[in-house]
This record gives C-alpha cells, sequence and structure tokens, in this order.
C-alpha cells in the first residue's frame, strides 16, 4: 500500500491576533488517500477551517498561525514550507472551494478571467490558451451556455453558477487534493444536491482526493468515504463512514447523530439538542473538552486527555468510557 | 449604459444653467453701479448724464430677464461681454488664457495620479513597515501645506539654489513641472490615501483569499485582483479633486506669473470687473461640471454593476 496523499500527525495550530492567542487545532492526526474523500464535521468554531486552511497559509490577513506537527502531502511537508513554494501548490496541487461563492469571487473580474488566471499560473499557458480552457472548464462543471458566461461578471450569475464557477476556478490546474470549506451551505437545498453530484463526478473524472468541511450530515452520508468528528480542535472519533454515521462512539458523534431530525418525528417535535455549550476557545485543556456536557462522564474526565484509540471493530474514539480504559490505569497516567 | 449615460448628460446641462443663474446673479446683486465706475473711468467727475448715457449703452435698466436673456445668448456664442476695466471683448482674452489654466490641472492631475499610485502601492505593499510610514507622513504633510508655501518652497530650493527649473513664467516644459508639483501635491496627498485604503479593503475581502488559494502572490493580488476594484472610488475622487484643483489654480496661477484664467479672475475681482468675474465662474463651473461627468461615465466603465444597466447585452 502507498502513502497517503494527504497526512497529518499531530498536527496543532495556534493563532495569534493582536489580542489574543487560542489553538483552535490541539494535536490532530489524519489521512486522505487519492481518490478519496474525507468528511471533517463539527459545529461552528470547532476548528475545521482553521485546521485546513492554516497550513497551506491561507488566512485572513493579520491574524499569525503556528503551526506544530506535520502534514505530509505528496511527500513534500507543508508545515513550515517557504511561502514561494506553498504558492506553486496551492491552486496547482490542491485546489480549494470556499463555502460563499459571491464574496469568494472578485466583483470586478469575468468569470472567464478568474478561471483563465489559474492555468496562466500553473500550466503555463498564453492567455488565449487559458481562455480556451476556461470554457472546458464551464463545459466541465457542466455550466449551461458557457460562451457567454465566459464574459460574465459574479453578480449576472445565480448562486448555483457561482458555485460551479468557483469549482471550475478549483480545478483549473486539476489538483490533487481538493479542499471543499461547507460549498454547499450558502446555496438553496435544490442546488446544493447538484454541487455534491458534479464534485462526485469530477472526483472520478479526476482522480481527486477530497477534503470536505461541513456540518451537515446528509452531504457526508453522500459523497464522503472516511468521516472525522472535531469538537474543540480535536479529532473526538475517526472511521469510516459507515462505522461514524451508523455505530457512532463518541458520545458527542452519538448525540450530534441522534439530533438529526427523522422521517417519524411528529410535527411539532422539538429539536434533540445537545446540552450545554461548546468551550470558548482558549489555551488547550487538559482533559477531554466534551466531558462538561458528556452524559457519560466520570470523574477522571476533566483530569487526564482521552487519546483518538484505534478500537478492533468500528471506529476509533477519544473517550476514555467507551474505549473502556480501567480506571486504575488512568490514574497512575 | 446608454440610458445612463443619456441621464448623465440631461442633469449636466440642468446643472450648467443653474450655474448660469448663479453666475448672472451674483454679479447683478453685487453692491455699487457700474455705469459710474465705467463713466469715471472715461471721464474723472463723469456727470450724472454721462452715467446715464452708460447705463443705456450697458443695457443696465433693462428687466433682469432680459439682462440674463441677453448675456446667455452672447455668451452661447461665445461672447461673454466686455471688461469694464479695459473695455476689452472678454472672449478672445479667455481663449488664449484657457490653454495656460488647462496645462497646469492637466499636468497637476497627471501629477497627483502618478504621485498617488506610487506613494498608495508602496503603502499597501508593504504595510506597517517604514515605506507605509513614510507614504502616510507624505500624504499628511501633503494634505495639510497650503499650496503657496509649498510653491514658495519648491521655487526656492529647485529654483533658486539648485537652479534646475525657471522661477516663473511659462517657457517650455521645465517652467511647468513647479507649478504642476504645486498644484498636485494636495490631490495627490488625498487620493493616495484613497489608493492605500481602498487597496487594504480590498485585501481584506474573501475573494482576496480566493487569489492566495489560486497560488496567486499578494503583488499580483493587488494588482489583478485589488486595483480593478478600487478603480470607480478612485475615478470619483480624482473628478472631485481635479475640480477643485481649479481653485488651487488661483493662487498658484500668479505665484509663478501663468497668464491664466484663474489670473484673470483673481484680477477681476481685485478691480470689482464683475463681467470678468462673472465669465470666468462661468468657465469654472462649466469645467467643474464637464469634469464630473467624465468621472461619472468613468465610472460606469469601471464598475460592472453599472455597465450593465439599461442597456442589456452592451
Amino acid at each position: 500500500m502507498t502513502a497517503p496523499l494527504l497526512q497529518a500527525r499531530n498536527l496543532s495550530v495556534d493563532l495569534f491576533t493582536v489580542r489574543s492567542a487560542l489553538r483552535p487545532v490541539d494535536d490532530v492526526s489524519y489521512s486522505v488517500g487519492q481518490g478519496e474523500t474525507l468528511a471533517i464535521v463539527g459545529e461552528s468554531g470547532s476548528g475545521k477551517t482553521v485546521l485546513n486552511f492554516a497550513p497551506i497559509g491561507l488566512m485572513p490577513t493579520g491574524v499569525v498561525t503556528d503551526l506544530h506537527g506535520s502534514l505530509r502531502f505528496e511527500d513534500i511537508e507543508l508545515v513550515g514550507l517557504p511561502a514561494a513554494r506553498m504558492r506553486r501548490i496551492r491552486g496547482g496541487r490542491i485546489g480549494t472551494i470556499f463555502q460563499d461563492p459571491m464574496s469568494a469571487l472578485n466583483p470586478a473580474l469575468r468569470i472567464g478571467r478568474q478561471i483563465a488566471e489559474v492555468a496562466e499560473l500553473h500550466l503555463g499557458m498564453t492567455s488565449v490558451q487559458a481562455e480556451a480552457r476556461a470554457l472546458d472548464l464551464l463545459k466541465l462543471v457542466r455550466m449551461s451556455d458557457p460562451e457567454s458566461r465566459l464574459r460574465q461578471y459574479p453578480h449576472e450569475l445565480s448562486g448555483g453558477l457561482r458555485q460551479r464557477a468557483m469549482i471550475a476556478i478549483a480545478v483549473a490546474a486539476e489538483p490533487k487534493l481538493l479542499i471543499a470549506d461547507e460549498p454547499t451551505t450558502a446555496l438553496d437545498v435544490t442546488v446544493q444536491a447538484q454541487i455534491i453530484a458534479l464534485l462526485k463526478d469530477l472526483q472520478k473524472r479526476l482522480d481527486t482526493a477530497i477534503v470536505l468541511i461541513t456540518h451537515d450530515m446528509g452531504v457526508v452520508a453522500s459523497i464522503a468515504s472516511k468521516v472525522a468528528v472535531m469538537y474543540a480542535g480535536r479529532i473526538v472519533e475517526y472511521g469510516s463512514v459507515d462505522q461514524v454515521l451508523l455505530e457512532p462512539r463518541h458520545p458527542y458523534s452519538t448525540g450530534l447523530i441522534a439530533a438529526l431530525p427523522r422521517p417519524e418525528d411528529k410535527a411539532g417535535t422539538l429539536f434533540r439538542g445537545l446540552p450545554g455549550a461548546p468551550p470558548i476557545m482558549g489555551a488547550p485543556q487538559p482533559g477531554c473538552p466534551f466531558a462538561p456536557r458528556c452524559p457519560l462522564v466520570v470523574d477522571y474526565c476533566t483530569d487526564v486527555r482521552p487519546p483518538l484509540a484505534p478500537a478492533p471493530t468500528g471506529s476509533a474514539a477519544a473517550c476514555h468510557v467507551v474505549n473502556d480504559v480501567p480506571h486504575r490505569e488512568m490514574a497512575h497516567a | 449604459m446608454g440610458t445612463l449615460i443619456a441621464i448623465r448628460l440631461r442633469n449636466a446641462a440642468a446643472l450648467l444653467v443653474l450655474a448660469t443663474l448663479l453666475c448672472f446673479t451674483l454679479v447683478v446683486s453685487a453692491p455699487g453701479n457700474v455705469a459710474v465706475l465705467i463713466a469715471e473711468l472715461r471721464t474723472p467727475k463723469a456727470t450724472f448724464e454721462q452715467v446715464r448715457a452708460v447705463e443705456t449703452e450697458l443695457g443696465l435698466n433693462d428687466p433682469l430677464v432680459v439682462r440674463y436673456g441677453n448675456w446667455l445668448g452672447g455668451a452661447l456664442q461665445g461672447d461673454l461681454g466686455v471688461s469694464y476695466k479695459t473695455g476689452d471683448h472678454i472672449g478672445p482674452t479667455l481663449g488664449s488664457r484657457l490653454p495656460v489654466t488647462f496645462t497646469l490641472v492637466a499636468g497637476g492631475a497627471c501629477f497627483a495620479m502618478l504621485l498617488s499610485f506610487a506613494l498608495g502601492f508602496v503603502g499597501a505593499l508593504w504595510p506597517g513597515r517604514f515605506g507605509d510610514a513614510f507614504t502616510r507622513i507624505t500624504a499628511l504633510l501633503g494634505a495639510s501645506m497650503p499650496s503657496f508655501f509649498v510653491g514658495a518652497l519648491l521655487i526656492y530650493f529647485f529654483a533658486v539654489k539648485l537652479r534646475l527649473f525657471p522661477t516663473f513664467g511659462s517657457a517650455g516644459f521645465s517652467s511647468w513641472i513647479l507649478p504642476w508639483i504645486t498644484i498636485g501635491l494636495l490631490p495627490a496627498a488625498v487620493l493616495s490615501r484613497v489608493v492605500r485604503v481602498g487597496l487594504e479593503e480590498a485585501m481584506a475581502m474573501p475573494f482576496a483569499l480566493t487569489a492566495a488559494a489560486k497560488g496567486l502572490s499578494r503583488r499580483a493580488s493587488l494588482f489583478r485582483h485589488a486595483l480593478p476594484n478600487i478603480a470607480p472610488t478612485y475615478i470619483n475622487a480624482l473628478g472631485a479633486q481635479s475640480g477643485l484643483m481649479v481653485v488651487g489654480a488661483v493662487v498658484v496661477e500668479p505665484l509663478f506669473a501663468l497668464k491664466g484664467v484663474s489670473d484673470f479672475f483673481l484680477q477681476g475681482v481685485l478691480f470689482r470687473d464683475f463681467m470678468v468675474v462673472q465669465a470666468c465662474l462661468l468657465i469654472f463651473l462649466t469645467f467643474f461640471i464637464i469634469v464630473n461627468l467624465i468621472a461619472d461615465i468613468g465610472i460606469m466603465f469601471t464598475d460592472p454593476k453599472l455597465r450593465r444597466q439599461g442597456g442589456a447585452g452592451t
């Protein structure tokens, strides 16, 4: 078996803004093979966007990040990679799709130019060749009337078409990895299904791996092969999509999946939420961050951090109780 | 888009009519009897009859509407009346002075554009560094120093000390350099902030993150992605600043002994030559309206959301 396309080992991200320092990603490990789809799920603020964008240098201006651990992509260590080499990977080997295609596209430039730019930069094309490639890409993402779309501006397209244009930009240089940050969240429900179908189709054609950041379990079920559940900057459960969605082990994943509305729910039924609120991001905590909300909590949960332990059957979960670690052993740790 | 331009043209025309009314009202309501001034200029100790004769000659006893009509009709044919002071026709004098003011303002605007982009980009390329601080201070100085002071400093240093440029007059290209810098420094300072702040705002937008995700360097993002987004704002500010430069010319033209419209205007004001004042004001207002019209059309061409309005598919 060959090495995975993307492999994170003990990756941590510290963020420094003018006022504060936080650790939104804390000791995270995962891997994505070629052509595979990893879904990273978690609520807002769980660190899933920072986990994916900080290592490739895509943070808003004014935010300083500090990375620890390792993130290897195609035998290149991304942690500590010089900015100039990172730029050749971004857009070329790694494509990115953002949540809101309206603001992610430049309002003052034509769609065709925004796509062609990537082909010029990474495939060394002339502007004429790149415009032709942009047209091919618009056909690839199944845009209606691609010739006239090339000359249009973002505000002239609907949300779904804009996201298709964004996807065309992301795949313009045939990347080996696509990072999609909630690609369907800003879209209508009917358009969401189309975009997911398009992503699956492109993945098959281009043999691209996808890291999909989402909080939509429906999206996870329809496209992902592996799932990582994040809570407060950590991966609390990691396994195949069947394992995590059908037999979740970590109490947080269990609660998350139990919270989904079901067809048999009567009209007017209250949402089944998790009690409590997620922790405010701050300094790393010694114990399990989910302990204050956990129905299975035992006394040492708040003191000893549970490792993400692989189980003989099923997914890996970071929980003392479900992994059935003897109490005495933990007391000595 | 065609419709939008038509609307702007109509508004500009309406503004021009208002401007003529304003000029006329200003002069009519000025204190003092012009006829007395002129009659005394011709014959010292003019009699009442002589003054009456001048009044009739100039049509000063006609109803205001008739006087306005006569003046406007003449103005449309290039006849802006006769100077009270010299008795010369104002039209030809203005004709010879207009190119001077135009060269001054156009050159100043070019200088302001060059300097503002240079300063703005230095700040945006290396934010928070020495260059950024330097351009901020330059902008602050440029915006707070009055142009007569700037001009005097420039003359003292470059013309008197270094003998690089003539101190005044209009003899070839080199004599224009100092006036252009003097009149263009204030707009350059204001516009450099427009560039700097505009670029900074654009670079904080999500599409700048997309540009980074494409693998573009910060410099490439600034030029290809941020710059097109500040174009409408910049053109708007440039239009306003160019209009204000005519006002600046009132100071700069006498300073460099340039025989332009603003210099003529100043003389008119000093000698209460209201016909000259009126004509110059009309020229200034017309210039102001035309510059703003051009700026509006420029904004339409650079803002894609406006470009497609009113004429789909153009």
